[in-house]
């Protein structure tokens, strides 16, 4: 009778590494650039679609592909946030607002015209099914571990690349105090882009994880966004660890409320963010 | 205009006009600061003191004239080339990064700035509190303190040329004097140093030379034993 419940919370608990790995980025950027990226979630997709093309058409090994992909995500982001988003940064945030959801409809739309709206998934091989037995009933799958680890991993790596290495300290001082940090000549346009390079390599890692974890179409990215968002608001604004927590609460709600009843999958998550949020407004460990 | 003479002249501006808009901040202003030299600009509320900084350090919007920087002009360059080729600013209000450590702000000065000679060691040596309080969060420190953090921030930028915005602002007197008796060994390395301040005794009291800036240009130049008060105020408050 317990099993089953015991089950769906271990599930829970692993998929949180996965919503923590959407968390991470969004968290930088939101958290330390203060600006929300609307097109976080369809650039996780973009992401999934080119594993899918150098999987596929290339033959590679999933994890070959995802280290590909993430030299390329940072330039990526760089890029973007140094020829396009800055322009938009330190106005009126509508702005911010506006560009990265024309960023949103443009990257959904060419998928559509490029890949159509067939649903994809990239073959993780054996490791998909390989699972791990507990004993008494209780399994979890390997790569849903692996997942998890790795997604303790990102933030662990986050964490110290922001609290113990030089271009950390200049990320939060940016965060602290833009003009400041522009009156000492720290290059906030540099720094910021930078910041959004390290984003998008977590967006690289994410997709690495998620298109081999779940199916995947040109229209996924506006719920990796929704989910993305209530971890990084249920964790605390711009705290990592906090993401992680969040993203354990998130996957565990939908996860126990999948099991109770399977309509109650993603509204048990929105439930437990709009409690959280009612409650505890500045999440579960705020940075500050 | 008056300009007088410096023993090196490391900062020239030659009809420097600044803008906000079309409302013209600064009007054709002339000023030198020489090496190992202490200028203080001194003016009320308005004057244009902390446009005339940000106008030198490349942050404000619309400048017109000529900034001469060692030899070079350095009007229309980037912050941080102008940090690196050796000036650097305290700002008002001090300015700290809150969040981070003591250290971790002083680092930042060492990193935006140039090599040079001075280093922690000297820094240190200059505010013994602050090797103390190195790993406290800047945001946590009193006023005086974090004033000690900007200067030692500013110095290990290891400038040939210091421009100070108002380091006395929301300090006590006793720690303002502290901090103004520490002037002098900062010039004796050589460096200029540039002083907006609004208390006028203080700033006439530690500089060679000063400018006094009315509504955007400068209304009295000179040296401060060559003058009297009477002057002084007459043309701070354009009397």
């Amino acid at each position: 009778m317990l099993v089953p419940w015991i089950n769906q919370l271990l599930q829970g608990i692993l998929l949180g590494g996965l919503y923590t790995m959407f968390a991470t980025g969004l968290s930088l950027s939101a958290g330390v650039m203060r600006f929300v990226n609307i097109a976080h979630g369809d650039f996780i997709v973009l992401a999934c679609f080119a594993l899918l093309v150098l999987t596929t058409a290339l033959g590679l090994n999933p994890v070959v592909a995802t280290l590909i992909v993430l030299p390329f995500a940072f330039l990526f982001g760089f890029g973007l946030q140094r020829f396009l988003l800055q322009r938009v940064v330190g106005q009126n945030v509508l702005l911010v607002i506006l560009v990265t959801f024309g960023l949103s409809i443009i990257i959904e739309n060419g998928l559509l015209e490029g890949f159509g709206a067939d649903t994809r998934k990239v073959s993780g091989g054996w490791l998909e099914t390989a699972t791990v037995a507990l004993g008494q009933g209780i399994n979890v799958g390997l790569f849903q571990v692996f997942t998890f680890i790795a997604a303790v991993a990102l933030v662990a790596v986050l964490d110290l690349l922001l609290y113990r290495t030089g271009i950390g300290a200049k990320i939060r001082a940016v965060s602290d105090d833009v003009a400041a940090a522009d009156l000492i000549g720290l290059s906030s346009g540099r720094i910021y882009a930078v910041a959004m390079g390290i984003s998008f390599v977590t967006v690289g890692i994410a997709a690495g994880f998620m298109s081999i974890w779940t199916n995947f179409d040109p229209a996924s990215g506006p719920t990796r966004l929704l989910i993305a968002f209530e971890v990084v608001v249920l964790g605390g604004l711009g705290s990592l660890w906090g993401s992680l927590a969040g993203g354990i609460v998130l996957g565990i709600a939908q996860s126990i409320g999948g099991q109770w009843d399977i309509t109650w999958q993603m509204l048990a998550g929105h439930i437990i963010f709009l409690l959280v949020l009612a409650v505890r407004p500045q999440g579960l460990f705020p940075r500050y | 205009m008056i300009t007088a003479t410096t023993p090196k002249p490391l900062l020239t501006l030659s009809g420097v006009c600044v803008f906000y808009g079309n409302f013209r901040a600064i009007d054709q202003i002339d000023i030198a600061v020489g090496a190992g030299e202490i200028v203080s600009i001194i003016g009320a509320n308005g004057a244009g003191k902390t446009t005339l900084l940000k106008a030198i350090i490349g942050q404000a919007d619309r400048v017109e004239g000529r900034i001469c920087f060692a030899g070079a002009e350095i009007l229309g360059s980037t912050t941080a080339a102008i940090v690196r080729s050796g000036i650097m600013l305290v700002p008002e209000g001090r300015r700290l990064f809150p969040s981070l450590t003591v250290e971790e702000n002083l680092q930042l000065g060492w990193e935006v700035g140039r090599r040079g000679q001075i280093g922690f060691d000297d820094v240190f040596r200059l505010f013994p509190v602050l090797r103390e309080q190195r790993r406290q969060r800047a945001g946590w420190l009193s006023g005086g303190q974090q004033q000690m953090v900007a200067l030692g921030r500013a110095l290990l930028a290891n400038p040939r040329l210091l421009l100070c915005d108002e380091i006395s602002l929301g300090l006590a007197p006793q720690v303002v004097a502290e901090l103004y008796a520490l002037i002098p060994a900062i010039k004796a390395r050589g460096i200029g140093i540039l002083i907006v301040e609004q208390d006028l005794e203080r700033s006439l009291s530690v500089a060679d030379r000063f400018y006094c800036l009315l509504e955007g240009r400068v209304s009295l130049a000179g040296r401060p034993a060559e003058v009297t008060h009477e002057t002084v105020i007459r043309h701070y408050f354009g009397l």
